[in-house]
């Protein structure tokens, strides 16, 4: 009885660890589609974020740092999106993937470049060397909490971009420019600023979430660590209908699959299958089988005034 | 390149002495440029069409398995069982764009996104059936090999390039002239002008939606089948380096046309095959050349030497539109 409780306090436990990376990523396409900017690059911002975070943790061995470049990284290849989307109106998708390809791309290059190695990192400071032993399970995350900062830190966001955009004035300014750019521009919102704010910071948040990956999770970058997880977040962004709350549970939800799947490695249910459910349930949402889910009305859609 | 601290023109005569300097390496890089060019041309198709078909990936992958089951399960002469080997190939890749497709038109889910989640699941699906079910390989997860009337001879011995470049050539030509010349053609690109003005034009876009993603997986498929029938001779599951996605660079480069996705093709398929020799010869990394891809997918997003990159369609920008779209779009 007591393995049995212990056992689903670690699958919680490692569901938590899992989702948090798909939380900010999740979270930064929340942010940037409701106000209309569709953000295919979430994967590129995360790579980035993963890489700068381990460059910066390499040289200077602090992790407010590593944090630091890691949001600068992201912040500037998500203006990278919103220049080319807002103010060249170029198509969305497209620059989104220029980015995928370009982060990368751009990682890989950089680190065969600046180590001399290909495909990875040497190990650095990172948050799994706070705390000591890991302890394992759910207490981990209230003993340590140090070493837990970022998890911590993705939950309160969820709480804080959900009050953002439903309890204030700039919120409801910023879904309004992504439902109709047109009537909050002539009410006098500034809809191209809020659409560059919304999409930089929500690149800022998917890098933290790449940098969870790098120096929160682990303690180095190599090729393919983010493996998909941009493109699960924005998967998580629909099946939570656009919605920060929603997206969190999403992301919970797919975190505990993968959790499930670690816990069933010995069992005879094929973990391709488990690690599939998240895209197809995806698809059964988009295509509206579990009810209405519906993008704002201007995603992806450029603004002329 | 200035980063890595050695002479530029060192680093692109060392790439194109990779992929052009030998009998080998050319061969090499026409071996890529076939990828390229089947997977280029789907997408290419898709685009004309107003439609974004990230899923060349995953449709490759799911043409490849097609093609080499049916080229272990039958036993016929080499032209016929050849033939339905790329048959197989092509239903597979085009199955598995259709679902996009038909959720498109039916249910009106963005094929941008359900491509993007189906090319995880092909090959979430994939590692699972060579790993088990189709498993034909005690050594690694691979299916069995193909029949050896299925596998196509190396036109120059040495190399590992066959048949199935000619034929790749023969499908850009053919996508043109079918483009421009047949209604489907029509159909399919007043749909890409403006979806509203080809359903006032009587054209049944949900048809035309499901028919064009079925042909874009059709020739990912037949890229995927030349990969298993000319290369590996059997399926597994890392069997495509990423042409799939090259191939979204490979048809904005070429601006959607099918003629000019065989420049572009070659011309991805020079840095691919290059990019190994520069890294050996001139000490600059390899991924150099996902940065140059990305790169130009980003320049050809503002594509900015005429007008815009148009995906979507005429619908999202201005009602007039409509009338000036479907004025364009005067039958042949």
């Amino acid at each position: 009885m007591r393995e049995s409780s212990s056992l689903i306090a670690a699958v919680i436990a490692i569901a938590l660890i899992k989702a948090t990376p798909l939380i900010y990523a999740g979270l930064g396409g929340v942010l940037s589609e409701n106000a209309g900017i569709v953000n295919i690059g979430l994967e590129g911002m995360m790579v980035g974020g993963a890489f700068s975070a381990v460059v910066a943790s390499y040289y200077t061995h602090n992790l407010g740092l590593a944090l630091g470049a890691a949001i600068l990284t992201g912040a500037l290849s998500a203006s990278v999106l919103a220049y080319f989307a807002i103010r060249l109106r170029a198509d969305q998708i497209i620059v989104g993937m220029a980015i995928n390809v370009l982060s990368i791309g751009g990682a890989a290059f950089l680190v065969a470049l600046i180590f001399g190695q290909a495909g990875a990192t040497p190990e650095v400071t990172s948050f799994a060397s706070l705390g000591g032993v890991t302890s394992g399970g759910l207490a981990a995350l209230v003993t340590q909490p140090q070493r837990y900062a970022l998890l911590w830190l993705a939950l309160l966001l969820v709480a804080a971009l959900h009050v953002f955009l439903y309890r204030t004035k700039a919120g409801l300014h910023l879904r309004a420019v992504g439902e109709e750019p047109r009537a909050a521009f002539t009410a006098g919102i500034d809809a191209f600023r809020i659409r560059y704010l919304a999409t930089i910071v929500g690149g800022a948040l998917a890098a933290l979430g790449g940098a969870y990956l790098s120096v929160g999770e682990l303690d180095l970058y190599s090729d393919g660590m983010v493996a998909g997880r941009g493109f699960i977040a924005l998967a998580a962004v629909i099946f939570g209908r656009w919605t920060p709350l929603g997206t969190a549970g999403a992301c919970l939800f797919f975190g505990f699959f993968s959790s499930l799947q670690i816990a069933l490695q010995r069992a005879s249910v094929p973990a391709q299958l488990l690690e599939m459910l998240p895209y197809v349930l995806t698809i059964v949402a988009i295509a509206g089988l579990l009810g209405r889910s519906r993008a704002p009305a201007a995603d992806g859609v450029p603004f002329r005034p | 390149m200035l980063l890595a601290k050695s002479n530029p023109f060192a680093a692109y005569a060392a790439l194109l002495q990779g992929a052009l300097g030998s009998t080998a390496g050319a061969a090499e890089t026409l071996t890529q440029t076939t990828m390229l060019l089947f997977t280029g041309l789907g997408v290419a198709i898709a685009f004309r069409a107003g439609l974004f078909n990230i899923g060349a990936e995953g449709q490759l992958v799911m043409g490849a398995l097609c093609a080499a089951v049916a080229g272990a399960a039958l036993h016929l002469p080499p032209p016929i069982e050849i033939a339905l080997c790329f048959a197989a190939g092509a239903a597979g890749g085009a199955a598995w764009a259709f679902i996009a497709g038909w959720l498109r038109a039916r249910h009106g889910a963005s094929e941008v996104i359900t491509t993007i989640m189906l090319n995880y699941i092909a090959f979430f699906a994939v590692n699972y059936l060579v790993s088990g079910p189709l498993r034909g390989s005690a050594a690694a997860p691979e299916t069995a090999e193909i029949w050896h009337t299925a596998i196509l001879q190396p036109l120059i011995p040495g190399t590992r390039l066959t048949l199935a470049f000619p034929l790749a050539l023969i499908a850009a030509v053919a996508a043109w002239w079918w483009l421009q010349r047949s209604v489907f053609g029509y159909e399919l690109r007043t749909l890409g002008r403006s979806e509203r003005a080809a359903r006032y034009a009587g054209i049944n876009t949900s048809r035309v939606i499901m028919q064009t993603m079925a042909l874009s997986g059709a020739l990912a498929g037949l890229g995927g089948a030349s990969e298993v029938l000319g290369l590996l001779h059997r399926f597994n599951a890392e069997l495509s380096p990423g042409y799939g996605f090259t191939s979204i660079a490979v048809a904005l480069l070429a601006q959607s046309s099918p003629l000019a996705v065989i420049g572009s093709a070659f011309f991805f398929g020079i840095l691919q095959n290059g990019a190994l020799s520069m890294q050996a010869l001139a000490g600059v990394p390899k991924d150099l050349v996902s940065v140059i891809e990305g790169l130009v997918i980003l320049f050809m997003a503002v594509n900015w030497w005429g007008g815009r990159m148009r995906l979507h369609s005429l619908d999202n920008v201005a009602e007039g539109d409509d009338v000036l779209a479907a004025a364009a779009a005067q039958p042949p």
